[in-house]
């Protein structure tokens, strides 16, 4: 009798394994490239929640007037949600802003949510020095040029760029030539002032008779420098 | 007619890899009578943005100067007062963002290893003491 149960519920086992082999084959390895993709799709949509007011009052209208006024609602109502990372935008949502919206939006703000696409996934450099008053100059220059520079040489990673094919557009090769020039003047026009700025260090720290500690962070597109300045 | 010919020798002509530029010419030849116009008028755009940016960077300076001064005025009018204190400011300037800590205190490290080595020296003074009564 007890071999007629064992039997029994050996077979019951195979049988369920059988049936549901497939499907475990099937969900897992997928399940779990879709959820990095879901992963990093999420990611790219984020990016878009740091447009200015403006633009991202012009997207969601654009995104009501596509998809209809129940989605435009949901997403006007989920984007606070998505910034904070309640909810995580689906594959469709993704699709609906980074591959159809672009097709309508204007080449503004294209090219403001290629500013953030470049900012949020361009490598990016950090150092940290420590400078005197007295010799900042020699330790600053080299490094400041190199990380200007890199405006010119970023690049999006290949992921995205096969994701998002209008980004190979003729006007969006365009716009990534007028962004990486105007990015490296706002660089440049950020540092031209330095002198000035370290005077006013040097001068703060040799006014002050008690203990005082500076640093100062340079921030680029690409990049920071911060720096610890000391006095002699 | 000597126009039209004109028109279609190629502007530049150069042996040399293309230039910035050249990439933005070359490729505004490709782009319809609307999009060159779109793109055109991002660029004056942009010119325009980075000299307002240039303006406010200037500005974010001179606050920051001045802010400095006060911050040099308010450490050394506590430091007449006498006591402890400490200052955390941070200034936005042109080029980024400075932290600037200033302290006044009677604990500092060196008083506070003398304290310290103080406190042992008393502690093995009695534990002597004691083992020797």
């Amino acid at each position: 009798m007890d071999y007629v149960i064992t039997a029994v519920i050996i077979g019951i086992i195979v049988f369920i394994y059988s049936n549901n082999s497939k499907i475990f084959n099937i969900i897992s390895p997928e399940s779990s490239s879709d959820s990095q993709t879901k992963a990093k799709d999420a990611d790219l949509i984020k990016s878009l929640l740091s447009l200015d007011e403006e633009s991202l009052e012009e997207l969601l209208k654009l995104y009501k007037n596509q998809f209809g006024r129940g989605a435009g609602r949901y997403a006007r109502k989920t984007f606070q949600k998505w910034k904070a990372g309640k909810v995580r935008p689906n594959r469709r949502t993704f699709e609906r802003f980074l591959i159809q919206l672009p097709k309508v939006m204007s080449y503004d703000l294209k090219c403001e949510v290629l500013r953030l696409l470049m900012e949020a996934y361009c490598s990016k450099n950090d150092y940290r020095i420590s400078v005197f008053t007295d010799d900042w100059e020699e330790t600053l220059e080299p490094l400041v040029k190199r990380i200007i520079d890199k405006s010119y040489t970023a690049e999006l990673p290949r992921l995205i760029e096969e994701k998002l094919h209008w980004l190979a557009d003729g006007e969006m090769r365009i716009a990534r030539n007028i962004l990486k020039e105007s990015q490296a003047k706002e660089s440049r026009i950020a540092v031209s002032m330095l002198r000035q700025e370290f005077s006013g260090i040097e001068n703060l720290l040799a006014g002050i008779n008690s203990e005082s500690r500076v640093t100062h962070q340079l921030k680029f597109p690409y990049g920071t420098i911060t720096l610890e300045i000391k006095r002699r | 007619m000597e126009d039209e010919k004109n028109e279609l020798t190629p502007k530049k002509q150069s042996l040399f890899p293309v230039s910035a530029e050249d990439i933005v010419d070359n490729a505004l030849q490709n782009l319809d009578e609307e999009q060159a116009r779109a793109v055109t008028r991002k660029a004056a755009d942009e010119v325009v943005r980075i000299a307002v940016e240039k303006r406010k960077a200037e500005y974010r300076n001179s606050a920051a100067q001045e802010e400095m001064r006060n911050l040099i005025d308010n450490a050394n009018l506590l430091d007449r007062r006498g006591g402890d204190y400490k200052i955390n400011s941070t200034f936005e300037t042109a080029s980024g963002t400075t932290n600037v800590e200033v302290r006044k205190s009677k604990l500092t490290q060196t008083n506070l290893i003398v304290i310290v080595v103080g406190l042992i020296a008393v502690i093995l003074i009695l534990v002597f003491l004691i083992l020797k009564t």
